[in-house]
């Protein structure tokens, strides 16, 4: 069985490729303008984060990144599409021939390149007769899409393959679940000669449930001696089914030509200005690698947090790794959520120290491991002043601005309105610390923000 | 100035020339002391307050929620809008036959042509003195009218003018430009509408426009285009260059320019494929004519609407384009032409090392008259363009200027200049314009 | 250009055309296509130069903003609790 994607993923830009409208709307057609609607006289204009991150996404699939791009129109009719033309990349996609690691096999990356994404279309009305009304909050935002060779060879490496490159592109430019959530990908797949696609499948489990009906459709028509014919069929999310796309069965000609409006773009100097990242599922390779531990666990440490990952190695450099991995597992992961607000360097060298002290035999281990329960509750360990005092001061003072940002207006004209942030720390530390230290810590925290 | 414009005064030559296609409501700028400054926009420049139908019933009352820049430039000068102009639909023409609201007819003769596609501008600026016409070229719609009309037409360099507001032909041949019968207006004007503008990228590269400082002291004119030129035309260019040579004391020499073989072919290719995909987004959705029925396919529903709507040359135009980009063609055509213009680009700097402009004919005859217009196949209509081509396509800056009359119409001569060199332009219509008499009809009402 | 290549050009393009026109159609164009044919003696080569001066790197900043009321638009077009009409799909 062959296996190749296009995914399509909406890059987490504020505004969108072509325009300066909100990439998030809290109505239907309310981030529109008359670019992302094609109205006539309109320009588009290209959204210099969405090209950064689409260099940034070839670069990390190892694709040969283009010196220079352009842009293309491909035309084709849908009421989706408001100016009844895509601006896309045809023939200058950002990257080629690249390769993604995944579970162990190399999957090809033909291609990654930059399109807009057109409106939203609800099918209304009986099956066979439906109307469509269409939301252009969508039309204009960012994709990228990335196609792969067909080196999937199943339904759940499919599913697997998409999960991990989510993961490492959420590092890379910072997508969220909900942007996930709306992946949505061309399957080509098949299992014998002819290729099947099933376009436009949105989100895992339906990309899994497409192709595993695919899969047993293809072989049940092979088994009874019929033959799979090439085309392009639609999932039926409902009822979860593929069928033929009837209504697009017009054959277009996009007829490419360059969009003269946006010129080219100087994207070799792009990449290589961009600093090189590690993204989580290859730092628990390099990990595994590097300390001589188990990849799963490694794994399981950069999918709750590259934080939780820096800790680890701070400890695999200071005592032996398998007892650092055992100690990030086990009582800094049961404490996690309490403990990662606190982190800094210095609150770091002290946790270290106290699985150094148990390393080294000076303290047992359950006293390790209240001592570290004392850390990540913001108090010190031993009658010796730490590190962890102050962070949990900052902490406290930053929620509280974080939820009061108005605090820091008022302060300009009114030094009082930080009696509220004062207020509100001495009553939450419990008198941990004394006042003085409290109005100077507020006070850093207010002058910062402002400036 | 003489007597003023006043509102009744421009209803009348309207009602005679057609020139507008619609009016301001609002006229009374016109009756101020002192008379406010006024201009049109081509009805494909979009301003508020105004439909914006670009010569065509597929965007009958569509009315802009925006106003573009040069339009909103000009307001912010201090001139007042008084309409929009007629034009060929989409600009699809060269004698504003194929306008879908008011064939303009010529100042001088009123059974001849203005001209186009910019046709309403030209005779606006023609009748109106001390008006401004905003007009718009691509492949030439704005020379071609003002040498019909006898008027001043400036093209400026292609990405002078932002084009936010525009309603597209093609992306990387429209240019908007100034048409009026005084030279120091352009002056006035051309700073105005030009400048970046961060809403039209192509408006972004271009260096700080100068007025001054370059003299114009040799022409070249290229032997292919004086032939096929009408007796006339040929007349009177041949008088202007030896004006040119005796009383502005330019020298005149003939060059070759063989790749201009190439530019008709080269810019109706582009034009049409940039075209027939700017003209895909009418289909009775979202703006303008609304037309068919939701509950039809919605092939069938975009098919009705373009067809019923769309013009004769319109469709032509889309189906050429469509056909130059298909699979198995675009080599043929839409990427030779790109290649082509390189070429012709070249071959314009080529020229410009030895000569500061290169000078032909504006239109190879005069303005005809309708029935001739109507008699001519769409190939002949697009070859009478082959003067004003190869400067739109290379989108080097152009002045048309009246300099002569034949049978009582005009016939202009059309100047070429460097990317960017404009001033060389405005020094030659300066000097043309103390050394030439222009001779405007008595505007008959 | 022949009629049944009139008709397919007409199909991409989403123009309906009668017989007539079709037939019209076929022999203008064919004339202007002739025509056409003296690029085939010019030279070749690979350009995507797109615009006859250059244009690179005109970008925008990511700072989203709307110039324009979008309920005017929305109020403009052909809607129905707040989402555009738009004609049948299959």
């Amino acid at each position: 069985m062959k296996i190749g994607l296009e995914v399509h993923v909406q890059l987490p830009t504020r505004s969108k490729l072509f325009c300066s409208c909100p990439t998030t709307a809290e109505s239907p057609n309310s981030a529109i303008c008359p670019t992302c609607l094609g109205f006539p006289g309109s320009r588009p204009i290209l959204n210099r984060r969405a090209l950064e991150m689409g260099v940034a996404i070839a670069q990390f699939l190892q694709c040969q990144i283009a010196d220079e791009v352009w842009f293309s129109r491909k035309t084709y009719f849908y009421p989706d599409l408001p100016k009844n033309f895509q601006i896309t990349q045809y023939d200058s996609p950002v990257g080629v021939n690249g390769s993604c690691l995944v579970g162990g096999r190399s999957i090809g990356i033909w291609r990654v390149h930059i399109e807009e994404d057109p409106g939203r279309i609800k099918r209304v009305g009986k099956s066979g007769e439906e109307v469509s009304l269409i939301d252009y909050n969508r039309s204009g935002i960012p994709l990228v899409e990335i196609v792969t060779a067909p080196d999937l060879t199943s339904p759940e490496e499919a599913r697997a393959f998409l999960t991990e490159l989510l993961v490492e592109l959420r590092h890379i430019i910072g997508t969220s679940a909900s942007d996930e959530q709306s992946v949505r990908v061309d399957a080509n797949l098949s299992v014998g000669q002819e290729r099947v696609e099933v376009k436009n499948v949105q989100g895992l489990r339906n990309l899994e449930r497409a192709l595993k009906f695919e899969a047993s459709r293809q072989t049940k028509m092979l088994e009874a001696g019929m033959k799979v014919i090439r085309e392009t069929r639609r999932f039926d999310e409902e009822r979860k089914v593929t069928h033929s796309a009837r209504e697009k069965e017009f054959e277009e000609d996009y007829g490419y030509i360059g969009e003269p409006d946006l010129g080219t773009f100087d994207v070799g100097s792009i990449a290589r200005s961009l600093k090189p990242i590690e993204t989580p599922l290859r730092r628990a390779q390099r990990m595994a690698g590097h300390y001589m531990v188990d990849f799963e666990k490694c794994k399981q440490i950069v999918l709750t947090s590259m934080a939780m990952a820096d800790l680890f190695e701070a400890l695999a450099e200071r005592v032996d790794p398998e007892m650092a991995m055992n100690w990030t597992l086990g009582p800094i992961s049961s404490n996690w959520n309490t403990l990662l607000p606190l982190l800094n360097p210095p609150v770091t060298l002290d946790i270290v120290t106290v699985v150094k002290h148990v390393a080294d035999r000076e303290i047992t281990d359950s006293e390790g491991r209240r001592r570290i329960g004392a850390i990540a509750a913001g108090e010190c360990p031993t009658d010796i002043s730490c590190a962890v005092q102050d962070s949990l001061l900052d902490s406290i003072i930053s929620k509280y601005l974080d939820e009061n940002p108005q605090v820091v207006k008022d302060y300009t004209t009114n030094p009082r309105a930080a009696n509220s942030a004062i207020g509100h720390v001495m009553k939450t530390a419990q008198g941990k610390y004394n006042s003085q230290e409290v109005v100077e810590a507020v006070k850093k925290e207010i002058e910062k923000r402002k400036g | 100035m003489s007597c003023g414009l006043s509102p009744e005064k421009l209803v009348r030559l309207n009602d005679r020339h057609h020139m507008f296609a619609e009016l301001s409501s609002d006229l009374s700028a016109l009756q101020e002391y002192p008379p406010r400054l006024h201009f049109s926009a081509k009805d494909n420049l979009c301003a508020q307050g105004f439909q914006a139908r670009a010569g065509s019933r597929i965007l009958e009352g569509y009315r802009p929620p925006f106003d573009a820049t040069a339009v909103a430039r000009m307001r912010s000068a201090g001139r007042a809008l008084i309409g929009k102009t007629n034009m060929d639909e989409f600009g699809f023409g060269t004698f504003c036959t194929n306008s879908g609201f008011g064939v303009p007819r010529n100042p001088f003769e009123i059974g001849r042509s203005c001209g186009g596609s910019s046709g309403g501008a030209a005779a606006a600026a023609c009748l109106l003195e001390g008006h401004m016409a905003l007009g718009v070229s691509t492949g030439g719609s704005i020379s071609c009218p003002a040498s019909f009309c006898g008027v001043l037409g400036l093209t400026p360099t292609y990405g002078r003018v932002s084009r936010y507001g525009l309603i597209d032909y093609a992306n990387s041949l429209d240019k908007i430009g100034l048409l009026t019968r005084d030279a120091k207006d352009i002056r006035t004007c051309l700073p105005i509408i030009s400048g970046p503008d961060p809403k039209d990228p192509t408006s972004c590269v271009q260096p700080p426009l100068a007025l001054d400082g370059r003299h114009v002291a040799q022409v070249a004119v290229p032997e292919e285009a004086i032939k096929n030129l009408s007796t006339g035309v040929e007349e009177e260019f041949r008088k202007a260059l030896k004006l040119l040579e005796d009383q502005l004391g330019i020298e005149v020499r003939s060059v070759s320019m063989p790749s201009l073989q190439y530019a008709l072919s080269a810019y109706y290719v582009l034009a049409t494929s940039e075209a027939s995909t700017n003209l895909a987004r009418y289909c009775g959705m979202r703006f303008g004519v609304k037309g068919g029925s939701i509950s039809q396919h919605f092939n069938d529903f975009f098919s009705e609407t373009r067809s019923a709507f769309f013009g004769t040359e319109a469709k032509r135009r889309i189906l050429l384009g469509t056909y130059a980009r298909m699979v198995g063609f675009r080599d043929r055509y839409y990427m030779k032409a790109l290649a082509v213009r390189q070429l012709i680009i070249s071959e314009y700097n080529r020229i410009f090392q030895d000569s500061d402009l290169v000078l032909t004919p504006s239109m190879p005859f005069v303005a005809p008259k309708f029935g001739e217009i109507e008699r001519m196949k769409p190939l002949e209509v697009y070859q009478a363009d082959y003067l004003t081509v190869p400067a739109n396509l290379a989108g080097t800056p152009h002045l048309s200027l009246p300099c002569g009359y034949h049978e009582g119409m005009p016939v202009g001569m059309q100047f070429v200049a460097p990317h960017w060199e404009e001033r060389l332009l405005l020094d030659i219509a300066d000097r043309w314009s103390c050394a030439f008499s222009y001779q405007f009809p008595e505007a008959e009402e | 250009m022949d009629v049944e290549t009139v008709r397919k050009v007409a199909k991409v393009a989403r123009l309906r055309l009668s017989p007539n026109e079709e037939a019209q159609f076929a022999r203008d164009l064919e004339e202007v296509l002739n025509y056409f044919s003296i690029l085939d003696q010019a030279p070749s080569f690979e350009t995507h130069d797109f615009n006859p001066v250059l244009i690179s790197d005109i970008l925008r900043e990511d700072v989203p903003g709307q110039d324009i009321e979008p309920e005017i638009l929305k109020g403009s077009m052909d809607t129905y609790q707040d989402m555009v009409r738009g004609p049948k799909l299959s």
